[in-house]
């Protein structure tokens, strides 16, 4: 029974479906396989899983944070200007990054849990706010000037292909396993993102928790931007589009392929990293077989729909044969 | 008295007041706000973004929530104007051919979300990315230019000097979704689907019909604000549509649509347009930052959102 | 009036679910002209019944007859053609909708697009209110309506559906005493002009007031089947119940008046609108706090847990006075549990393993330096009260949710017994549980409190209350009418309760 579900997993059958368009791609499509191109695909999936598990960290609550992307770029343009604008040493002018996602979700979080809202309609919100205040802050100029460590950092390959982003972004899903399964503080964030009635009368501060998810996304987040800025040298305001909306598909696609239930309190947060790596490898490949980039687009949203659907369908089996 | 409080407890009476005021408010500070010109630019505003605003309020209607809005848009705008450019197709039928596209779009969303089960969020969420990319991978992202004489001139056109002719599409749209959530069994449905499903259902309403209904409606009023907007902007862009879920968004919340479903209102969202509109005028005139448009919105959103909460902890008279 | 020809009947109904058999072959047979009770524990399978007969669910096995043809109902649309109109427990009613678009959503369903014409709406609507001398305009919305006049809308509702057979779930749950009057003569004209009305409730006294017919569920099968009520007493239908004379599950008092008080309350007002509430809880001691649906006793329990505030008089635990901020600090500092009456939502988290529900309460004292927590150190916590309470589960990492209605209960349970808490609040104690697993938990409430922790219970179920409690606290109105002492004897205490909520007090208060 233990075997039927592992094959029946999740996260099985992402690692069945990379092997597939792996070796697709790698027969169709010349120099898919070549180092310089894995080198380049371990960069973006860096990035695009940290993307994942930003919004990962929201969906646990059984909200979503629309302002991803706002909040990635105002941390990535803060840890610029402390650089360009303050003069701050660059391992400071990171934190400073950091501490600024940070605060953007505890503003996110702390709105939900005063007004009661749902965090959609919040974030939709804020998300604006944070652009518009970012863009008007740096009336839209890029801080080009940075630290050489930025770009060395973005270039650096290990054993001729592996970038050490992949290498972080690998080390915090590891750090963010060990929180849900080994913490209190995870245990409690899924208790209150699952059933928040409950979790509130067995004595877990729901509404505290609430406001972690949403700091630990901002965290989240604003390493994704960073990892941007490394990887295009400069900090750059429109690096996710306007409002930060072109990371908004990414965002959820990491997750729900992974099979983290939007209404919260389950996560998967290996599930997570292979849907978002799963992705990046679609978009490359399908660019290197010369699908056009406009259709990529449609490409992932229809992915998406299938994925979820094959879930349910998978799901519903688990149900009947009393197994989930 | 009672006539007063009888006033206030109407959809549209809050959001009068706070249209009127910030109408004073702006004209006490600019003499030439409510010029002419100024009146037939806030009326162009008005005109798009209140389709806008009614394909995502009819969603909301229902407790549901539509993120494809601007890609439907969009595809019925590039569809508009490349069947004139390149099929040649006169105006009339290309513009039944985007409101037919803007139809299915919507028909498609329903149906996904009655069928699956699957939260309107995240359906939509995948056909906006599948929209976008259609239009996309037609256009790749060079607009169409080819627009008809007899379509620009719509486009710019007046009545009297002051109201834009596309205006009265607008009008017309508000007037009859107006009749039909009032009189309309269709309607009826709709906000008693959003208010609660379960009843709905043991009311003999049939879930799913209202659900398709309601999204073929949706795509349609986002394929007409589509069309307009080539009429107006004289070029079929491929990027129109990609900035209007905020938009769409802000103008119901901040009329008081309840986004939990079964409560909306055509009058107090058009006010919301209205108010918006005022304000993001406001900001032009008085030479203020253009970026900060985004966080005005955003912050509208915010207090709306916080008012509305607010009035429904109020108890209601008479209950009890 | 009543006519021997069977309006409806099912014969030989059995419903089994996943691992449940909710009904193993029930008959019932309503009469036109009458008004026929149907009684039962909860998880007798009332419900499921309800549910079935108004083609909600299909049945596993049997046959339902309308006019003694046999029918299927494949859906709700089905019995509602067939004449079998339904108020439900929870109201079903579009709150911005007017009094008569309510009534007539129905009919208006024939077309979509065609106008609805309001004034023809409003005239026909009067003609259902009329005869429930309901003298509302029908173009009110309903959301400014009473709780007892929405109920008659409902009523106005399926009768306009041309319903011979009305099915009313626990209509008086949420109506005063004269409300509840009102309805009954109501009722009674329905009866006299031929309509066939099955009445379900747990209040015995209303059922013996307005029922002429009875069946009683007990465990899934019948208990009687459509027996006159004339001759029977109420010791019957309790018998009939629980499977047993009641006197057997009197209860024996607890000499604990010399325990130190746990739990003490002394003029203690809410936010929530609770006043004067004096209630003394000791070591060792069941109190039991008896009102009806609305009287405000699960929102004092969660008063006093600090989930709301409390804005007057003083709240003592173990003798020292205190303020509970929030919910965290009453578990954590003060020892105080709550077994919630709605599982699915406040009580446990289904979604999750039946190890982590067990543990919530105990993950912060067991956590190492840095939150670090390990299954194995919540396993060692909770397995030996999980074992004592028998809980029944393939895995400790089953969900919650795939567990029996008992089971879940007993994990609730469990819970604080692991946490070791001092004072323990239960709230409907046996919602959804079969009768077995009720007398256990009656017998593990009654051990817990012999081991010194201070017990509340709060029930509706007045056996429940008599086989528990030591002391019987009666609130109503969102204050505390009275305290009595159990004596074991079910009229007596009965009476007494009733007259501390109906009393000549009680009707000076609330006028």
């Amino acid at each position: 029974m233990s075997r039927t579900r592992f094959f029946l997993s999740n996260e099985f059958g992402l690692v069945l479906l990379i092997a597939v368009f792996a070796a697709i791609f790698g027969l169709a499509a010349t120099g898919f396989l070549s180092p310089f191109n894995l080198f380049t695909l371990g960069r973006n999936a860096a990035v695009n899983i940290m993307i994942g598990l930003s919004m990962m960290s929201v969906i646990v609550t059984g909200g979503l944070n629309l302002a991803i992307g706002a909040m990635g770029v105002s941390a990535a343009m803060f840890a610029g200007w402390l650089i360009e604008g303050v003069g701050v040493p660059w391992p400071l002018a990171l934190a400073g990054g950091l501490a600024c996602g940070a605060g953007l979700g505890f503003i996110n979080g702390a709105t939900v849990v005063r007004s009661g809202l749902h965090s959609f309609i919040i974030t939709l919100a804020t998300m604006s706010i944070f652009f518009g205040v970012m863009i008007f802050l740096t009336r839209a100029e890029s801080y080009r000037d940075l630290p050489a460590v930025f770009s060395d950092f973005g270039r650096m390959k290990f054993a001729g292909y592996v970038s050490p982003l992949l290498l972080v972004t690998l080390a915090t899903a590891l750090v963010l396993a060990w929180l849900y399964r080994r913490t209190v503080t995870g245990r409690e964030m899924l208790a209150a993102g699952a059933q928040p009635g409950a979790a509130e009368l067995s004595g877990i501060r729901v509404g505290r928790m609430v406001i972690l998810c949403h700091m630990l996304s901002g965290v989240l987040a604003a390493m994704a931007a960073l990892m941007l800025v490394a990887r295009n040298g400069a900090a750059i305001p429109s690096m996710a589009g306007q409002l930060g909306q072109d990371w908004l598909l990414l965002a959820f696609l990491g997750p729900v392929l992974g099979g983290t239930l939007l209404q919260g309190g389950k996560v998967s947060v290996l599930g997570t990293v292979l849907g978002a790596f799963l992705v990046t490898m679609l978009q490359s490949g399908l660019l290197m077989l010369q699908i056009g980039a406009f259709w990529v687009q449609t490409f992932l949203g229809l992915m998406l729909l299938i994925a979820v659907l094959l879930d349910k369908a998978r799901r519903a089996y688990l149900a009947r044969r009393n197994l989930a | 008295m009672s006539r007063i409080s009888q006033l206030s407890r109407t959809d549209w009476f809050g959001p009068l007041l706070a249209t009127l005021l910030a109408i004073l408010v702006v004209r006490g500070f600019s003499e030439t706000f409510l010029s002419p010109y100024n009146i037939q630019i806030l009326l162009l505003a008005i005109a798009v973004n209140a389709l806008i605003a009614f394909s995502q309020m009819v969603i909301i209607a229902i407790g549901q929530m539509n993120l494809s809005v601007g890609a439907i848009g969009g595809l019925a705008a590039i569809t508009f104007a490349g069947a004139m450019e390149v099929w040649g197709l006169p105006a009339p039928l290309a513009v039944m051919l985007a409101l037919g596209v803007g139809a299915a779009c919507g028909a498609m969303n329903g149906a996904l979300i009655r069928i699956t089960g699957i939260s309107a969020f995240v359906i939509t969420l995948a056909t906006l990315s599948i929209f976008k990319g259609i239009n996309l991978g037609l256009t790749e992202a060079q607009p169409f230019y080819g627009i008809p004489e007899g379509v620009k001139a719509f486009g710019n056109a007046t009545i009297l000097g002051i109201v834009p002719l596309i205006f009265v599409p607008t009008l017309l749209v508000s007037i009859a979704l107006w009749y039909m959530l009032r009189r309309l069994p269709v309607g009826r449905f709709i906000l008693a689907v959003g208010s609660n499903e379960h009843a709905a259902e043991l009311s003999g309403i049939s879930v799913t019909a209202t659900v398709v209904i309601v999204h073929v409606l949706s795509g349609v009023i986002a394929a007409i604000a589509g069309i307009l907007l080539v009429a107006r902007l004289e070029i079929g862009q491929p990027s129109i549509g990609d900035d209007w879920l905020i938009l769409s968004f802000a103008a119901p919340v901040i009329g008081g649509a309840v986004l939990a479903g079964g409560h909306v209102s055509v009058s107090a969202t058009l006010l919301g347009v209205v108010i918006v509109a005022v304000i993001t005028q406001a900001l032009v005139l008085f030479s203020i930052d253009p970026f900060l448009v985004q966080v005005v919105l955003g912050a509208m959103i915010l207090a709306a959102v916080g008012l509305n909460r607010l009035r429904a902890h109020q108890p209601v008279s008479g209950a009890g | 009036m009543m006519t021997d020809h069977p309006l409806f009947e099912a014969q030989g109904i059995e419903k089994a679910f996943p691992g449940v058999r909710a009904l193993k072959g029930v008959d019932i047979t309503l009469a036109g002209g009458s008004i026929h009770a149907l009684l039962g524990e909860n998880g007798a399978g009332k419900s499921t019944l309800i549910k079935i007969i108004t083609g909600v669910h299909q049945p596993t096995a049997g046959t339902l007859r309308v006019d003694g043809e046999a029918v299927r109902f494949a859906g709700t649309r089905d019995a509602i053609a067939r004449g079998i109109g339904v108020v439900h427990q929870e109201r079903n009613l579009f709150p911005r909708f007017s009094v008569a678009e309510n009534i007539h959503l129905e009919q208006i369903g024939a077309s979509y697009f065609k106008p609805i014409d309001y004034a023809e709406l409003n005239r026909k609507a009067r003609q259902w209110l009329e005869p429930l001398e309901l003298d509302v305009d029908p173009a009110m919305p309903v959301s400014e309506l009473s709780v007892a006049k929405m109920q008659l809308v409902e009523i106005a509702k399926a009768l306009s559906l041309q319903s011979r057979v009305l099915l009313l779930d626990e209509p008086t749950a949420s109506l005063t005493a004269s409300e509840t009057d009102r309805l009954f003569a109501i009722l009674r004209r329905l009866r006299d002009a031929g309509t066939s009305l099955l009445f379900v409730s747990h209040k015995l006294e209303e059922v013996q007031e307005i029922c002429d017919r009875v069946t009683v569920l007990r465990d899934g099968e019948n208990a009687c089947d459509s027996r006159a009520m004339a001759g029977v007493t109420r010791g019957d239908l309790v018998e009939m119940m629980i499977g047993r004379a009641e006197s057997a599950a009197s209860g024996r008092r607890r000499a604990a008046d010399g325990a130190p008080e746990m739990l003490g309350l002394q003029k203690v007002a809410t936010e929530l609108g609770h006043r004067d509430i004096d209630l003394s809880v000791r070591a060792g001691e069941i109190v039991g706090l008896y009102g009806l649906v609305g009287a405000g006793r699960t929102e004092l329990a969660k008063a006093i847990l600090g989930k709301f505030a409390i804005t007057g008089g003083e709240t003592r635990v173990a003798g020292e006075a205190v303020r509970i901020g929030s919910v965290a600090e009453a578990i954590h500092r003060h020892g105080i549990g709550y077994v919630s009456e709605d599982r699915k939502s406040e009580g446990l988290i289904l979604q999750h393993s039946v190890l982590s529900n067990a543990g919530i309460p105990v993950w912060r004292r067991l956590a190492g330096a840095m939150g670090l927590l390990g299954d194995g150190k919540v396993r060692d916590a909770v397995l030996p009260y999980l074992e004592k309470l028998e809980v029944k589960t393939p895995s400790l990492a089953q969900s919650a949710g795939n567990l029996s209605g008992g089971n879940q209960q007993k994990i609730s349970v469990a819970k604080w017994l692991a946490a070791g808490v001092r004072i323990l609040i239960v709230d409907e104690p046996s919602v959804g549980i079969d009768i077995k697993t009720k007398a256990y938990l009656h017998d593990l409430l009654r051990d817990l409190a012999d081991g010194g922790t201070a017990v509340l219970i709060i029930t509706s179920d007045m056996p429940e209350m008599i086989a528990l409690a030591d002391r019987i606290a009666v609130m109503d109105g969102y204050t505390i009418t009275g305290v009595v002492g159990n004596t074991g004897s079910y009229p007596e205490m009965s009476r007494r309760i009733m007259d501390l909520i109906h009393g000549p007090d009680a009707a000076a208060r609330t006028a």
